[in-house]
């Protein structure tokens, strides 16, 4: 029986190193710099007209394809609900990516666990607030990196 | 197996008619289909079985058009465990639908109105007259424009799905010209028979696309695609807002009226 909070339970899954993966190296699809969400301004030029991935922080370690599947053509700010301090500045900050950088779209990466559901509760309510609509998609990544679910948010 | 895969699905089913029955038991409608040009491939593709159906399927259309021969069947696409487990329209397409639930409203009401016309009636005509630029300018030039110019755009104009699609429009728009012409002349029987005729179509044409074109689009556009159909349809609907709340108004006085003497429906 599960105790406790399901976001921070010792977990391990193991993993066979004899599986062969495909070799050479697999290219960062990363397009910019700086990518933490307090330190990203939606000013941005590489926010501007982009779409745009707000990811929790521990999704592109869970998802081994995460830059293929998620991050490819895309721009970048990632966040962790759950411990990361002076969220209303993120409500802020979101919300200006909608209204000032004219963003195209956002999907929000989350994990399964119940407190990332903040970040795309943040990112709904910036939208809720912002003048300027666009579509969002939710994705939900398990502890194993497989996506359990994509949903578009109700704009 | 791989010559029916490249064959138009209307002439295999000519050919073969229990091939239809089974495409109907896995909810794939190609039996009333008017245009029938997509290719048995593309069918399956667009329905997205999972990969046990697919094969199921295969297995029996290949007991069909080759009874009794072993038959080398092509392998299902896997691509089922890829995909989310839960789909929901993306934004435009869910603006799309709920046009379409606003035109699903009024081929609700036609019937009635159908019966009730009397083409003596000044009152009789001009709700069809009503009727018919409802069908003109909210059908037509405003969700099927959207359609045509600027979602079909995103696709490959060739595919035989989005040429049926255009047929259909093209025979919903015959249908509303011959019943426009109809009520010119006085004509009830040929204003009764083209509304039905439109009904007909649009529903068929409505059902296609919600539960079968809608989800294989949402499945093959990316998020660059879907911002900007977002934010193409946000300019039309913005254009048409006033419009928009008049024919949909309408819609509803319609329905209001519907246990009502056709006269006070105006």
């Amino acid at each position: 029986m599960m105790s406790g909070c399901p976001g921070s339970r010792t977990l391990t899954f193991p993993k066979d190193d004899g599986v062969q993966v495909p070799a050479g190296k697999v290219p960062s699809q990363l397009r910019q710099w700086p990518i933490q969400l307090h330190l990203v301004s939606p000013s941005a030029p590489y926010f501007q007209g982009a779409d745009v991935v707000l990811a929790a922080d521990c999704v592109p370690f869970a998802m081994g394809d995460f830059h293929n599947t998620y991050l490819k053509g895309k721009a970048l700010a990632i966040a962790c609900p759950k411990l990361d301090g002076g969220q209303e500045i993120y409500l802020e900050k979101v919300r200006g990516l909608f209204e000032d950088a004219n963003i195209n779209s956002l999907t929000v990466t989350i994990m399964q666990v119940p407190c990332c559901r903040g970040l795309l509760g943040m990112a709904m309510q910036a939208l809720e607030a912002s003048s300027r609509k666009v579509p969002v998609k939710a994705v939900i990544v398990s502890l194993q990196g497989e996506v359990l679910q994509e949903e578009w948010a109700a704009v | 197996m791989e010559k029916y895969l490249r064959t138009p699905i209307k002439e295999i089913i000519g050919k073969y008619p229990p091939v239809g029955a089974l495409l109907e038991e896995y909810r794939i409608g190609c039996v009333p289909c008017s245009v029938g040009t997509c290719l048995l491939a593309d069918i399956v593709e667009i329905h997205n079985l999972s990969p046990e159906d697919e094969a199921t399927l295969m297995a029996g259309i290949a007991g069909i058009v080759s009874p009794g021969q072993v038959v080398a069947l092509p392998e299902p696409r896997n691509r089922r465990p890829e995909t989310p487990r839960k789909t929901s329209y993306s934004p435009p397409m869910k603006a799309l639908v709920e046009e379409h639930r606003q035109i699903k409203r009024f081929l609700a009401v036609l019937p009635v109105v159908i019966d009730r016309f009397d083409a003596r009636s000044e009152a009789d005509r001009d709700l069809v007259r009503d009727g018919l630029d409802f069908v003109r300018s909210y059908a037509d030039r405003f969700h099927h424009a959207k359609e045509e110019d600027i979602l079909f755009a995103c696709f490959d104009p060739g595919l035989d799905i989005l040429k049926a699609m255009r047929e259909d429009h093209e025979r919903g728009r015959a249908h509303v010209r011959a019943a426009g012409e109809a009520l010119a002349r006085g004509d009830g029987e040929g204003i009764a028979a083209n509304l039905h005729g439109y009904a007909e179509v649009l529903a068929e044409h409505i059902k296609k696309e919600d539960e079968i074109l809608y989800p294989w689009m949402d499945r093959n556009l990316s998020m660059r695609q879907v911002g900007e159909l977002f934010a193409r349809f946000q300019a039309v609907d913005e254009r048409f807002a006033e419009d928009r709340k008049k024919y949909e108004s309408f819609v509803g006085r319609l329905e209001d009226a519907n246990a009502e003497p056709i006269s006070e429906v105006r």
